[in-house]
């Protein structure tokens, strides 16, 4: 087992590596100045390049690039330029709101996919099957920031009874999980991140366990007289693994994607952080934000990667 | 019982309920069980619709998508023959859906399209190729695949600073690495099959094998996958546009009205559904079709 | 006297500052006045910057600037019927050097203490300039550097003359200099000193003269302010308890938040909404205030270096339909400022009228006229640009005009108002809003040589011999009634010009909750916040 992680960390450093340099010279695509957004309307050239040399934009790219790495790897990813804070400390602030948003949506996607997905893999063909199917299409088929939208106005501006935006009167410092008046705030957050990621596990879960009644050890099962309430508690264990890789997966696309949800309900994580570095063409931030959720992506693959070996030896190749 | 009595969905068509006594090849029993699925030929003729609406939009479209009035704004649902509505410029509502309908269609199909393309070939190319490419094409798919597909559009098509070509750009690159490994792990399956063997043992030179027997069996596993991307790709579209990064005004795209009109959602929140339907429709229907096509290939992704 | 200790390392010091925070909150809900929280929703997308002069344009000086700061020159921000004009700030007076007229004399106000209890002096003055000019100063702050100096063009040096008087030299005569002393807010030394000029360490802990104290500030999401009962002027000591502001960039969240009772105070609320608004009870609150949305022109290439052509421009719109759009919440523009200022005069006014702007154009002989404008998809103060430019093009087209866009979003619209004209020479016009506070930045630095882009405001290289020389004029008339009248005659010869196509002056809308008492809008950018109270 030692060997396998040790395997899989030496696979996932040079990606690692990867991801850094795409995220650093992907910046450096970009049209435009980083450096204007701060800069006056009225401001000389040779007001800019004093700045410029002032913020460290003047040296060389792959000289940037060595020591904006060998920085990052210490922590550092450099001052906003809008705000001037340290970029580390804005992106593990807003990366903790974004872990709070996701850590209750996956395992409520999960609950309900699941349940649905294991209903309607035990009833294939029937108006059941048809109809979670049919649901689950919806889930991954809906533009969850609309959703999002529609259900702000009905149940926050109409009826009164969520509010519509932010993380709790007193900000995200105050927030408690354990607060229900804070709980409220999740609400429709947290609703329409998961419907997707339910979207997508009750399909997997449907056709894994589809997949699995129809294996010899589930008709063995059923010859030897097993109740079919104990044959399906059987299948249903079986599935298990593989839709858990699949809630792993969820879990990194979400950290990553919740992108367009943060921005509709002005969630302060690291996707709504993500969305004001582009609209400021804030660079460090810009950098500093995308290279930790690539790795927290990155991460959560190991980790449903190992487990998936620890649970199911099959799978444990290479 | 439930497994006695399972009746298989029309999706989920087993081979064998074909016909014993047709004959036929792969390609044909594909078309004759897609034929036979009237759900996927449902949602089909659907898209098929959305798309020729969308070519002949100037044919068909009531009105002048540009065509704005301040007068007529934000007006309901059959106000003076604009059958649902007008838009917060005055605009017919319907006209401007259905020309909207060529910039998301394309900003569904094209993307795929190149990734299946260049992904598709670069996993042939890393599938035949040495190990040296292999690992070259394969290393540098695996860093793009580590992020999260929407960080990755965002992050692109943010930098670049937005527009259609951008956006497409993102998204293609969004879709490249996936399509990449399905095809790199179908031709390393096919490369050390007999027939392959056979055709070179027989004279066949390495682009004839690419080209007739690489290709054709290849193709089957990248295109029901690039099929169920197309959804996707109608999503991400809209949702890069909904954040300013895709498709700049006045040009009609869908996730861009309903960005503008969410403002408008207390004068008219009907008006204001509409995008957010018309994406939500043809999403599902891309879908439902998606997972037709591959019960009708029987390959399990 | 209460100190509020700066609270970096010392959890003991920390304690310290919770609670005279409490005890602020208690001393204020005892006052009979006094109370609630104010809750305002900006639509700046970011916390503007809390260390001096903020980002964020005028909505940063707005809320935050004039809240934790002063100037040695404020505003009077007091009356909602006339236009505001400069006050005696930290400065109680200001005089020119009746020697040498680039030299001006500041009395600072005696007896002015910072939020963290040292005096202020002349010693502040100076060391401030420094911390924003002398990048060998151990107090310079290149970020602050780059938010000043666009408003300190014409400053050559400061310096004291003695305790409670400055002297500052400009670069040349301006006689309309005081105007720039009111966007220099002063920020503590001692406060600075005591973090060791960290002053990402300051921006948690900022410490000014202003109005305000800083209480707390979560980064990106809310700054909490509480009222500075010790305020020099004692008449804008804060009527409420606490000032919360939060950043909302969406305009359709600003709306739902006060819709939903999370905010009381919402900043620019989209025409679209007004009626929602009012049907829930909300006050709308809207004045005139010197806010502009024209487009600046190319004076060197292309149709509008023909004056007739701009005129055509002018009477080709039709600017009710603009305010229709608009919901009311605009007022038709016909010159470069409102007719409520000072030195508007009697401009040439030109009404909507195709046929004479068709005519015009094949005077000119450009018809039809084909011209590239750029504009923007959002931005501070560029109000509703889309829908606005969509009808803008409708009508220039209709009188004979081609018109193409090239749409972009707001940072790049700035790249093209900073590079100037001879960075983008096939612009012929951009489309960029234009808070005229002062009158250098209303009427002369879009027309004057010596501010030619990219150096200065005139982004079209304007150049107009009659007009230089009347520059030239105002600068140095220190008569105040002699320089108004010549300023009037400067803003009618603009006008002669058509300097800019004029489109509409925008009216500042605000949305209030009916608990919110006591805002007085000034016909301003900037807010006095300090008389407000909540139920």
């Amino acid at each position: 087992m030692l060997v396998l992680i040790l395997r899989r960390l030496a696979y996932a450093a040079p990606i690692a590596l990867g991801v850094s340099l795409v995220c650093f010279s992907l910046v450096y695509l970009a049209p435009g100045d980083p450096l204007q957004a701060v800069m006056p309307a009225d401001v000389t050239p040779d007001m800019v390049e004093m700045i410029r040399h002032e913020y460290g934009f003047d040296k060389p790219i792959p000289v940037q690039y060595a020591l904006w790495l060998w920085r990052a790897v210490q922590g550092d990813f450099g001052l906003s330029i809008g705000s001037r804070r340290p970029v580390i400390v804005d992106v593990l602030g807003s990366l903790q709101n974004t872990l709070l948003l996701t850590s209750f949506a996956v395992p409520i996607a999960f609950v309900i996919g699941y349940t649905l997905g294991a209903i309607a893999g035990c009833f294939p063909g029937r108006w059941l099957d048809r109809t979670v199917t049919g649901f689950a299409v919806m889930g991954v088929s809906v533009p969850n920031y609309w959703l999002g939208i529609v259900m702000v106005i009905a149940f926050a501006v109409e009826l009164s009874w969520l509010p519509a935006t932010g993380m709790g009167p007193r900000g995200s410092d105050a927030f408690s999980i354990f607060s229900l008046g804070d709980l409220r705030y999740l609400v429709m957050p947290v609703f329409t991140l998961s419907m997707v990621p339910v979207g997508i596990i009750a399909r997997s879960t449907r056709a894994a366990v589809a997949e699995i009644r129809g294996q010899d050890f589930v008709i063995t099962l059923r010859a030897k007289g097993l109740s079919e309430t104990a044959v399906i508690r059987h299948v249903l264990k079986n599935a298990l693994p593989q839709v858990l890789a699949v809630m792993g997966l969820q879990f990194g696309y979400l950290m990553g994607g919740s992108i367009l949800i943060e921005t509709v309900f002005t969630w302060p994580g690291s996707g709504f952080l993500l969305a004001k570095a582009i609209i400021n063409r804030d660079i460090p931030v810009l950098q500093g934000a995308i290279l930790l959720l690539s790795l927290v992506f990155v991460a959560t693959n190991l980790v449903v990667d190992l487990l998936q070996s620890a649970i199911d030896p099959r799978i444990r190749r290479a | 019982m439930a497994h006695t009595l399972a009746v298989t969905t029309p999706t989920d068509l087993e081979p064998d309920v074909l016909p014993a006594n047709v004959v036929r090849g792969y390609w044909q029993s594909v078309a004759y069980r897609l034929r036979h699925d009237p759900v996927t030929l449902f949602f089909g003729m659907v898209i098929l619709l959305i798309i020729l609406a969308a070519i002949f939009a100037p044919w068909i479209a009531p009105y002048d998508p540009y065509k704005e009035s301040v007068i007529a704004r934000l007006k309901p649902f059959g106000w003076r023959g604009h059958l649902i509505g007008t838009d917060e410029l005055g605009r017919d509502l319907l006209t401007r859906i259905i020309y909207g309908g060529r910039i998301s269609l394309f900003m569904g199909l094209a993307p795929v399209a190149v990734a299946t393309v260049v992904g598709g070939a670069l996993g042939i190319l890393a599938g035949f190729g040495g190990r040296r490419v292999n690992t070259v094409i394969m290393r540098t798919m695996d860093v793009f695949y580590a992020f999260p597909s929407v960080l990755l559009a965002v992050a692109i098509s943010g930098a670049m600073g937005g527009g259609i070509a951008n956006g497409m750009i993102a998204l293609s690159m969004v879709f490249t690495p996936a399509l990449c490994r399905i095809s790199e792990t179908a031709t390393a399956q096919v490369r050390n099959l007999d027939f392959i063997e056979a055709a070179r043992a027989s004279g066949a030179g390495t682009f004839t094998i690419l080209r007739f027997h690489v290709l054709g069996n290849v193709l089957g596993p990248i295109f029901i996958y690039a099929s169920s991307l197309v959804s996707v790709s109608i999503l991400l579209a809209s949702g890069l546009s909904f954040l300013g990064l895709g498709v700049k005004p006045p040009e009609p795209d869908w996730g861009l009205m309903l960005s503008t009109l969410r403002q408008s959602i207390y004068v008219n929140p009907w008006i204001c559904a509409m995008p957010g339907a018309a994406i939500f429709i043809t999403s599902i229907c891309f879908n439902l079709v998606s997972d037709g096509i591959r019960a009708a290939m029987d390959v399990r992704m | 006297m209460m100190q509020i200790a700066p609270s970096v390392s010392n959890p003991r010091r920390l304690l310290r500052h919770l609670l005279s925070a409490c005890a602020l909150v208690g001393l204020s809900l005892s006052q009979a006045q006094a109370g609630g929280v104010l809750t305002v929703a900006m639509t700046a997308g970011d916390i503007p910057v809390t260390t001096g002069t903020p980002d964020q344009g005028f909505e940063g000086f707005r809320f935050v600037g004039w809240s934790l700061y002063d100037a040695l020159v404020g505003w009077d921000l007091s009356k909602a019927d006339k236009p505001s004009d400069i006050i005696p700030g930290l400065a109680t007076s200001w005089s020119i050097d009746p020697n040498d007229h680039k030299r001006w004399i500041f009395k600072l106000r005696q007896g002015v203490k910072f939020h963290d209890g040292c005096a202020f002096s002349a010693d502040d003055v100076v060391w401030n300039y420094a911390r924003m000019t002398d990048n060998k100063a151990p107090q310079f702050f290149a970020q602050q550097f780059a938010l000043n100096r666009g408003y300190m063009t014409n400053v050559a040096n400061i310096e004291k003359v003695d305790d409670f008087t400055v002297a500052i030299t400009t670069k040349f005569v301006e006689s309309l200099f005081p105007y720039t002393m009111s966007y220099i807010p002063m920020v503590s030394r001692c406060r600075a000193e005591e973090l060791k000029f960290d002053w990402n360490a300051f921006a948690m802990h900022p410490s000014g003269t202003g109005p305000y104290r800083f209480d707390r500030m979560i980064p990106r999401e809310r700054l909490e302010l509480v009222p500075n009962k010790d305020y020099w002027n004692p008449a804008r000591v804060p009527h409420q308890d606490r000032m919360i502001l939060i950043p909302m960039p969406e305009a359709a969240t600003r709306v739902a938040a006060l819709l939903s009772g999370q905010v009381n105070f919402v900043e620019a609320p989209p025409p679209d909404t007004i009626a929602r608004l009012k049907s829930a009870g909300m006050q709308i609150v809207t004045n005139v205030y010197p806010h502009n949305w024209p487009f600046t022109l190319n004076f060197v290439k292309g149709p509008f270096t023909d004056v007739r052509v701009r005129q055509a421009a002018n009477y080709a719109l039709n600017r009710a339909d603009f305010v229709e759009l608009l919901g009311g919440l605009a007022t038709e523009e016909y010159a470069q400022v409102p007719p409520f200022m000072p030195y508007y005069g009697k401009p040439v006014r030109y009404e909507f009228n195709t046929k004479k702007a068709t005519e015009l154009l094949k005077a000119a002989k450009c018809y039809p006229c084909e011209i590239t404008l750029a504009i923007s998809t959002s931005g501070s103060g560029q109000m509703q640009p889309l829908p606005m430019n969509d009808l803008l093009k409708s009508q220039l087209e209709e009188a004979g005009f081609k018109v193409n866009f090239k749409v972009m979003d707001w940072n790049a619209m700035l790249e093209i108002a900073r590079g100037g004209v001879d960075k983008f020479p096939d612009i012929d016009g951009y489309n960029g809003s234009r808070a005229l506070v002062d009158p250098v930045i209303a009427v002369i630095k879009p027309v004057a040589k010596a501010y030619w882009s990219p150096a200065g405001a005139n982004w079209g290289h304007f150049y107009n011999a009659e007009i230089e020389k009347l520059v030239a004029d105002i600068f140095t008339e220190f008569d105040d009634a002699k320089r108004m009248a010549l300023l009037t005659k400067l803003h009618e010869a603009e006008n002669e010009q058509a300097i800019m196509i004029f489109v509409v002056h925008d009216v500042n809308p605000r949305a209030i909750s009916p608990h919110v008492k006591g805002f007085v809008q000034s016909q301003h950018w900037f807010q006095d916040m300090t008389p407000i109270s909540v139920e």
